[in-house]
């Protein structure tokens, strides 16, 4: 508990101390982070707790963003004093009215039903923007302007960052304070078994039309932070592609641990912000991500985390450190070859190589990769790649089985412990 | 004593589709009572749990809890009437704790079904009541363990003290005791036995010994049909009975 206070007290000291000392461009990157944290986090509320999945949760992330840009529209008017840092609480009041509209029809079925009447709550809003001007603005969106207020301009990015930092902590702290209530406990008690609390006195549907509520206003903060950040706002936020960002962020940050989404939110936006100046690609790399992740850590990131907390006295790093080196030389050799395999097709068959080749007459003129000249058909282009892989896919069996076995000597050693002694049984095994 | 049945049986009938599966069926439970239902697989004992319980609608007939008809409703709002079953097939919430499954059903009795802005941790009244709950299921001992991580035999424990929590006087079991050894029937016995005290309860049961050793009524259902109500010793020495289910074993 003590370990869990002054971790999350030094992230909020480094997340307030560092960015006055980043560029602008960095800033931006940070709020984005901080928006995507707490979208996922109000979208695990659903997943993570209750067992809903929802595919359609840029609904209500876009209508936050609309709901808050409507009220900066009349701020900047001069039609209301409304204190510009109390913005998203229109993004709050939007989401969560939506919210127990659209929950109220999604959570009449469950699983994959429920899952697709969330999808077509968010294409119903994606088709319909665009033709409704007045809402949302038709194709061009809304847009408005921070106004100053209590002597802060709102002006600068960084001010900016402060708010959405303020609004993220307090809402990512009002939904883990949730898991507290005994309504959040019902909430869980939902997700294992719906049909028993219907027997227990518990009216099953109404229940989650108010969690599915919450999840939505929660996002809508989150869609109010991003119109503020952007003082603009189209139909787009309404698509597909928002709401798989979330579940993507979501599992791979692990959904079973409550602070898990932030690490995949976070860890995808950082990612986004360096890799897609560097290649084209980079939706590639975040879906082998994705699938890499789904595979072989279900629990997401946020589960390895957990896993090492539950188990920290029974980590012994002497066993561990060579296990997750030899991975790490597996992985890194691995994805050198994939990196390479996949700029370089995407270098061969650009429109510009293939404008290089007619200016060489047919031939085929060396293409330039990570600094370095290389022949389209030469030996040592390809060699580099299939010895990387050849590399990789040999330490790969190597480094499973000296994972397998560090871990399973921790899982021992959490048995013996739980259970106060070794069993004959284990106590074979670990000999062996 | 009252003479009014806590829980009355008129004519129930329930068909699904063309398939007809409970004729009829007429049933008056007085208040204390332990009543036992039993009859060969496929007779319709669990779909008699699952009409009074309100899983399934009736097709015809009345199911009246203290002289007021709870057919039609919804199970939580019979649950809330105080009916409470439990399952036969072990209904647990498999990820929480053994004791925050028994919370959430003194949670339910207290009325606290959309409590958004209390700590639960800060509930003394309810958290004791759960603890005490834990206690009598004689699980304190696994109390902070996950429920799906219990022995069967916990499970089953677990399963009946949930049912119990919602804190309803009148308790439905969906054989208590199936697949236990003999050795944990008689601990789950006696438990049953101590915990309805004072309760009316209606139990499915395969187990002839339990029967006879727990009850104080039995009712034979045949086909969809009450064969017959009585005692057990009524109940043993009918000829009908005997033809119809028992077999040889008993006569």
């Amino acid at each position: 508990m003590l370990a869990r206070i002054v971790t999350i007290a030094a992230i909020l000291v480094v997340l307030v101390a560092v960015p006055p000392l980043l560029d602008i461009g960095w800033q931006n990157a940070m709020t984005n982070m901080l928006i995507a944290s707490l979208f996922a986090v109000a979208f695990n509320l659903l997943i993570g707790q209750a067992g809903l999945l929802s595919f359609g949760h840029a609904a209500f992330f876009g209508v936050g963003a609309f709901a808050t840009l409507h009220l900066m529209v009349v701020i900047e008017d001069g039609g209301l004093a409304f204190p510009t840092p109390l913005l998203p609480l229109a993004g709050a009041a939007g989401g969560f009215v939506i919210g127990a509209f659209a929950g109220y029809f999604a959570t009449m079925r469950s699983g994959v039903y429920f899952a697709l009447v969330t999808l077509a709550i968010a294409e119903l809003f994606h088709s319909l923007a665009p033709h409704w001007d007045g809402l949302f603005g038709g194709e061009a969106g809304l847009s408005s302007m921070r106004m100053p207020w209590g002597g802060l301009v709102y002006g600068s990015s960084l001010e900016v960052y402060y708010l959405a930092l303020g609004w993220t902590v307090l809402s990512v702290f009002l939904l883990w304070a949730y898991t507290r209530t005994p309504f959040g406990r019902l909430t869980l008690a939902l997700r294992d078994n719906e049909q028993r609390v219907r027997f227990m006195g518990y009216n099953a549907h109404s229940t989650k039309v108010i969690i599915f509520a919450v999840s939505a206003m929660f996002s809508g903060v989150a869609g109010a932070l991003l119109a503020i950040s952007n003082e603009t706002a189209n139909y787009t936020l309404f698509s597909t592609h928002v709401s798989a960002q979330v579940v993507l962020h979501t599992f791979v940050g692990g959904s079973t641990v409550f602070f898990g989404p932030v690490i995949g939110a976070s860890v995808f936006t950082l990612f986004a912000f360096f890799v897609s100046d560097v290649t084209r690609s980079w939706l590639l790399y975040q879906g082998l991500i994705f699938v890499l992740v789904m595979l072989y850590a279900p629990h997401g990131i946020g589960g390895l985390v957990d896993a090492h907390r539950r188990h920290w006295s029974q980590l012994r790093w002497s066993e561990l450190a060579p296990a997750y080196g030899l991975a790490a030389l597996s992985g890194l050799a691995l994805s050198g070859a994939t990196i390479f395999l996949v700029e370089a097709f995407e270098i061969l068959f650009s429109p510009e190589y293939d404008a290089a080749r007619r200016r060489a007459d047919g031939a085929w003129p060396p293409f330039e990769l990570f600094g370095l000249d290389w022949q389209a058909f030469g030996i040592v282009t390809w060699a580099v790649p299939v010895l990387l892989a050849a590399a990789g896919l040999l330490l790969l069996p190597r480094a499973r089985r000296a994972l397998r076995q560090a871990w399973d000597g921790v899982l021992e050693r959490t048995e013996a412990d739980r259970t106060g002694s070794v069993s004959p049984e284990l106590a074979g095994a670990a000999e062996r | 004593m009252n003479t009014e049945p806590v829980l009355r049986l008129s004519g129930v009938g329930k068909a699904f589709g063309a398939l007809t599966v409970m004729n009829e069926v007429n049933l008056d439970i007085a208040q204390g009572e332990r009543h036992a239902v039993i009859g060969p697989n496929g007779a319709g004992k669990s779909t008699l749990f699952n009409l009074i319980s309100g899983m399934f609608p009736l097709s015809a007939g009345d199911i009246r809890l203290r002289g007021k008809t709870i057919s039609g409703l919804a199970p939580h709002e019979i649950n809330r009437r105080g009916l409470s079953r439990s399952f036969q097939i072990t209904n647990i919430f498999h990820r929480l704790s053994v004791f925050e499954n028994l919370r959430i059903g003194v949670m339910a009795r207290h009325g606290v079904r959309y409590g958004l802005f209390r700590r639960v941790s800060r509930m003394r009244g309810v958290n004791d009541e759960a603890r005490a709950v834990l206690e009598r299921v004689r699980l304190a001992e696994v109390g902070d363990r996950p429920a799906g991580d219990l022995t069967y035999s916990e499970q089953r424990a677990l399963e009946i003290g949930m049912t119990l929590a919602t804190g309803a006087d009148v308790i439905l079991l969906d054989e208590p005791t199936a697949g236990m050894s003999r050795e944990e029937t008689d601990r789950a016995v006696e438990l049953v036995r101590e915990i309805t005290e004072g309760k009316t309860l209606l139990v499915v049961e395969h187990d002839m010994s339990v029967v006879f050793s727990l009850c104080d009524r039995v009712s034979v259902l045949v086909y969809g049909n009450i064969l017959a109500t009585g005692t057990p010793e009524e109940i043993r020495n009918n000829r009908q009975v005997q033809e119809a289910y028992l077999g040889e074993e008993v006569a």
